[in-house]
């Protein structure tokens, strides 16, 4: 447990976001951060918003987090910072929070980021909220309102850190606007103080690999376009595939579609492949055999392109649209945009 | 019950087992398909025709001959009954709903041994409540033929069929089973595919899959029967079909219990054969019970049919009690077998994984008391 000892909260001001970069390439969700993080400062009032960045020749870096809205970008530039290692980020950062006394600390709740913030957390001895969705000010304490989805999903929970600082969140991508790029905006840089040795760092990177295949994590997917038997031939997944780049969406396919050989199975939906409960799912040319239902029907919305209208998918579809999916689809993106 | 030639029939059919589908039996398995020229050499026997009219190039013979036939055939390979089903499920349809056409056209050549064919019923959203059909066949005016579309699940033979009798709603509008209909449907037709064939926990050379029609056309000669007709037809199978499927479940309770039998007498532990062990022995003596009665119900519904007397009820309870013995005989013989027995070197642990289907194939045990029970509470 954190010693409870008190903490002089107004030793801490200014709200930082943890620029994640990776191979010299920010990381999306930071800008998003710093757009939440720029309404935070002003409901704070008289706060600045900060960015904090660990890596290697960092300048090209730091004028976009300057240029997206950063007054301050507080950096730690060195070959050990490079790559991602948690043992290197977790002292950086706390020595650096122990020395500039931060108020707010956003991460993005990607992977480095759900691996660092709670490392951190423990080392300065404050509250960490994980996977935030929303976040505020309380306008009578100035403090940071966390909130974010609890039992998968079925709880909404505001959680706040009255008496520890800083107050920290992770926060899930994708759900926070990004911040404007202002060209030419600029700010200033306070390097860090740095006292990190090699062997402060237990993990050795051999090498970081990227999978070139597509990965298809339907399960985390907000919008799910599905394919099955309806689309004719493997081909129609080309068509689905766009249709979901555009939606934003993961593409999931029937065991009809399946068998057939059009796609791989890692796309299957239902009893014997993948249960989703999207925000959105998008069924197309699929009958909606219970096989099938019994892995998407708790979808928020079901939207179903079926050419028969006695399909059984209509049962559980919000949505229906009786039609060809070949004339239905290309109209469907069209009227998104 | 018997006569001379059930008795020269049965003999015909064990060493028919014996000779050609023991030695094969573990391999069909494992391949997933039986050889092509085992086919043909059953129909060679006359084992596709056993209760075919020799007009259609079958035997002519009873009911009787059929179970004997399977349980002989299933003594020694639980699969084997599915190579003649050109008795039951595949080819009875033509032979009490067909056209002279029809039989001609479908029938013989598949008791020649010339084709395989099927019957497609289930569905993905109906498998007991068979009623339920989602297919649809309906007549279009323009084309001047009957559009199928839909997918059937299940199907024996799906994979490899040369034809099918399919179920499907041509009335959208007539109430509940009224509307479905029977179409033979050829495989090479536009529109006809397959889905991958399924990975079963047993049975394996008896192969199964989806069949799946977009826009097949099915010209007016190929309904089965009259329009409206279908559930009728599919019922009126079902009742023979259940007696072979009970005579099925009957040949594969009663190798169990031979493969327990040799077993027990060979295996020596504490010193002596393990079926001088007072338990097994007991064991083999409820099995045998189990097994004789099974025999005495499914030979008695058989006699019955051969008799042209309805059979509904005892016809379910058939099936229902094979089902279930088979399955508790086939756990007992393994049993027996020791750990010997979940090996796939012993036949026992196919017969006990092919046990599994009988009850629930041809309607679940469940449906079958529902049978039972609608006739007693009538
Ligand atoms: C052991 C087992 C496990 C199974 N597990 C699963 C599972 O996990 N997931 C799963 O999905 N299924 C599963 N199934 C299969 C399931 O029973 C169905 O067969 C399958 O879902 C059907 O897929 P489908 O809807 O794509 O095809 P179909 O049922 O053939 O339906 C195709 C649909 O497309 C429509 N259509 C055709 N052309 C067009 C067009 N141009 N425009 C618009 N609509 C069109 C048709 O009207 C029809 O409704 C399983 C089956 C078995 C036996
Ligand atoms: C290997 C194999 C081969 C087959 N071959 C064919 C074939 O060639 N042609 C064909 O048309 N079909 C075939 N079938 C389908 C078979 O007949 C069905 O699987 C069977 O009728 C059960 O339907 P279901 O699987 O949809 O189960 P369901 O109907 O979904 O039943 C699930 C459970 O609910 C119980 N249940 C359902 N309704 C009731 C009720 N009213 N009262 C009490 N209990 C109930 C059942 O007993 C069962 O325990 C085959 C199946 C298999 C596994």
């Amino acid at each position: 447990m954190a010693e409870n000892k008190t903490v002089d909260l107004s030793a801490y001001k200014d709200v930082w976001v943890f620029a994640e970069q990776r191979g010299g390439v920010i990381t999306p969700v930071v800008f998003e951060l710093l757009g939440k993080g720029r309404d935070l400062a002003s409901d704070i009032g008289d706060v600045k918003l900060c960015a904090i960045l660990l890596g290697e020749d960092l300048s090209d870096m730091t004028t976009q987090l300057f240029e997206a809205g950063a007054d301050v970008v507080y950096t730690a530039d060195s070959p050990l910072l490079k790559n991602y290692t948690s043992d290197g980020y977790t002292k950086v950062i706390s020595d650096a929070i122990h020395e500039f006394k931060p108020e707010i600390v956003l991460y993005g709740a990607t992977h480095i980021g759900r691996d660092l913030a709670p490392r951190i957390a423990k080392r300065v001895s404050t509250g960490l909220t994980a996977d935030c969705t929303k976040l505020d000010i309380d306008p009578e304490t100035k403090g940071i309102l966390q909130t974010r989805p609890a039992f998968g999903g079925n709880l909404m929970a505001t959680i706040k850190c009255p008496n520890h600082r800083p107050q920290m969140s992770t926060v899930r991508p994708g759900v926070m606007d990004k911040a404007p790029v202002q060209k030419g905006r600029t700010g200033e840089v306070i390097p860090v103080t740095l006292t990190l040795q090699e062997s402060d760092i237990r993990t050795k990177i051999i090498e970081i690999v990227k999978t070139a295949k597509d990965m298809v994590s339907l399960t985390d997917a907000e919008i799910i376009v599905s394919g099955g038997a309806g689309l004719g031939d493997a081909s129609g997944f080309e068509l689905i595939k766009k249709f979901a780049d555009k939606v934003g969406g993961v593409v999931g396919a029937s065991r009809a579609a399946v068998d057939a050989g059009w796609i791989d199975h890692s796309h299957q939906v239902g009893q014997t492949g993948t249960t989703v409960k999207p925000k959105i799912y998008i069924a197309c040319g699929i009958s909606g055999a219970i096989q099938h239902l019994a892995g998407m029907q708790t979808s928020d919305i079901i939207i179903a392109i079926n050419k028969n209208p006695m399909a059984p998918i209509f049962e559980v579809a919000d949505y229906g649209i009786v039609g060809d999916l070949y004339k239905v689809i290309p109209e469907l993106m069209e009227a998104w945009g | 019950m018997f006569e001379k030639k059930h008795e020269m029939l049965r003999k015909l059919a064990r060493e028919f087992a014996e000779k050609e589908l023991e030695p094969i039996a573990a391999d069909a398995e494992k391949e997933g398909a039986y050889p092509k020229e085992l086919w043909q050499k059953v129909a060679k026997y006359g084992f596709t025709g056993i209760t075919i009219p020799e007009a259609y190039g079958g035997c002519g013979g009873d009911y009787k001959s059929l179970a004997i036939v399977v349980e002989e055939f299933c003594k020694k390979d639980a699969a084997a009954s599915s190579l003649i089903m050109s008795n039951s499920l595949s080819g009875a349809p033509y032979l009490y709903y067909g056209t002279e056409e029809q039989k001609q056209k479908y029938l013989r050549p598949m008791v020649e041994g010339k084709t395989i064919g099927a019957f497609a019923l289930t569905e993905p959203g109906a498998g007991s409540d068979s009623g339920a059909t989602q297919t649809t066949c309906l007549w279009d005016e323009e084309q001047g033929c009957y559009i199928l579309n839909g997918r059937k699940c299940f199907i024996t033979m799906g994979p490899i069929c040369d034809y099918a009798v399919v179920f499907a709603k041509s009335n959208l509008e007539a109430k509940g089973t009224r509307g479905i209909s029977a179409f033979i449907v050829e495989a090479d037709w536009e529109g006809f595919s397959r889905g991958k064939t399924e990975e079963k926990m047993g049975m394996h050379a008896s192969v199964t899959s989806d069949l799946v029609f977009n826009n097949v056309k099915v010209p007016k000669e190929n309904l089965l029967g009259k329009e409206g007709q279908g559930f009728k037809i599919a019922m009126g199978i079902l009742d023979a079909g259940r007696v072979t499927v009970a005579s099925q479940g009957l040949g594969i309770a009663a190798g169990c219990l031979d493969l327990a039998v040799e077993y027990s007498k060979e295996r020596v532990q504490f010193g002596r054969p393990i079926c001088k062990l007072q338990d097994v022995a007991f064991k083999l003596a409820d099995m045998a019970t189990e097994v004789e009665a099974t025999r005495l119900l499914v030979y008695d519904v058989a006699d019955k049919l051969d008799k042209k007397q309805k059979v509904t009820l005892q016809a379910a309870m058939a099936k229902y009690k094979a089902g279930e013995v088979c399955n508790q005989v086939a756990y007992k013989a393994l049993q027996i077998h020791g750990g010997y027995g979940y090996m796939q070197d012993y036949a026992i642990e196919r017969m006990t994984r092919a046990a599994r289907l009988v009850s629930i194939y041809e309607g679940t045990s469940e449906i079958q008391k529902l049978v039972i029970s609608g006739n007693l509470l009538k």
